[in-house]
């Protein structure tokens, strides 16, 4: 059966609310999802596989990491299973009290009314830059970590 | 909402965008057509706001030319809904000044009215783009230091 839009935005709410209990049900056992970002600065990207790791990361890690998300929608397209949104999301980032907004696309495949298939893109590098608090110097090659100093031999 | 797009009209589109065919291009977008690349314009200069029709037809005739060679174009999903449509869809090009490969997933929603593109947003992971297209990691904990002002040169109007 194919999705409607007011289903999709009932999945956005609960996803935006993080409630675990309520996203519950919208997700397949073996969801698989991914927002493309460097992880290691905006820790609610990365891959997740499968309900548990996917709750996780709706419902602890993005709440953590953001206070009052809102995604505000800009396109939203459904056609079968598939869904796709486009948004700029605003929230403020815990750690720093800043605000924070981005824009974002969300690309979606749902089967028997339970997603199964996320992948997300975000303007990370405007996203990074906001996190860090200043812009990115582009120019700056960083220095490599050298794991052979002194000319030691590593055995493989 | 306007008409719903037809399914040949964005397959249409997207064989003048996959080619980089700028005359079948003219044909599929209005006058006033906006068109936006989210990205690090910073390193990849086809990022940003394009408005009106000459300034699309240049980026196809000029602009990507003069930049990037588009190696491969694949669509992993598209979506029509009402006048919309979406697609997630992977790209390989060659970058001409740094000779340097980049593949990158990018997501585009573009808008039609009477069959003509009124509206074309996309978006790409910018962080990793620039990273591959600079050929070396980002450092987002290096904070660039402010450019001094030599009190000799600097003057201040009041």
């Amino acid at each position: 059966m194919a999705i409607t839009h007011q289903f999709v935005l009932d999945f956005l709410h609960v996803r935006q609310a993080g409630e675990a209990e309520k996203l519950e049900p919208f997700l397949d056992d073996n969801v698989d999802w991914l927002i493309s970002g460097p992880v290691d600065f905006l820790p609610h990207c990365g891959h997740r596989k499968g309900k548990a790791a996917v709750i996780d990361m709706v419902c602890r890690i993005a709440p953590d990491t953001f206070e009052a998300r809102n995604f505000e929608i800009k396109h939203l397209l459904v056609q079968g299973n598939y869904a796709a949104t486009m948004s700029r999301f605003h929230a403020t980032h815990t750690a720093t009290k800043r605000t924070i907004s981005y824009r974002s696309a969300h690309f979606m495949r749902f089967r028997s009314d339970r997603l199964i298939w996320f992948r997300g893109l975000i303007d990370s590098l405007s996203a990074t830059e906001q996190f860090m608090g200043h812009e990115l110097d582009l120019e700056h090659t960083p220095d490599v970590i050298s794991i052979a100093p002194d000319g030691d031999l590593i055995e493989v | 909402m306007t008409n719903p797009v037809s399914p040949a009209v964005v397959q249409a589109f997207y064989q003048a965008y996959a080619t980089r065919d700028a005359a079948r291009m003219e044909s599929l977008v209005v006058d006033h057509v906006r068109w936006t690349i989210i990205g690090p314009s910073q390193v990849l200069p086809f990022c940003g706001e394009h408005h009106g029709k000459a300034a699309v037809l240049k980026l196809f005739t000029e602009i990507f030319p003069g930049i990037i060679q588009f190696r491969s174009f694949e669509p992993e999903v598209l979506l029509i809904d009402g006048d919309r449509a979406a697609a997630y869809l992977k790209l390989t090009g060659y970058l001409h000044k740094s000779s340097r490969i980049i593949t990158y997933h990018c997501g585009q929603f573009i808008r039609f009215e009477n069959d003509k593109v009124v509206c074309y947003s996309s978006i790409i992971d910018s962080f990793d783009a620039a990273e591959q297209a600079l050929g070396h990691y980002i450092d987002p904990m290096h904070e660039p230091v402010p450019a001094a002002i030599d009190p000799q040169k600097a003057v201040v109007e009041l």
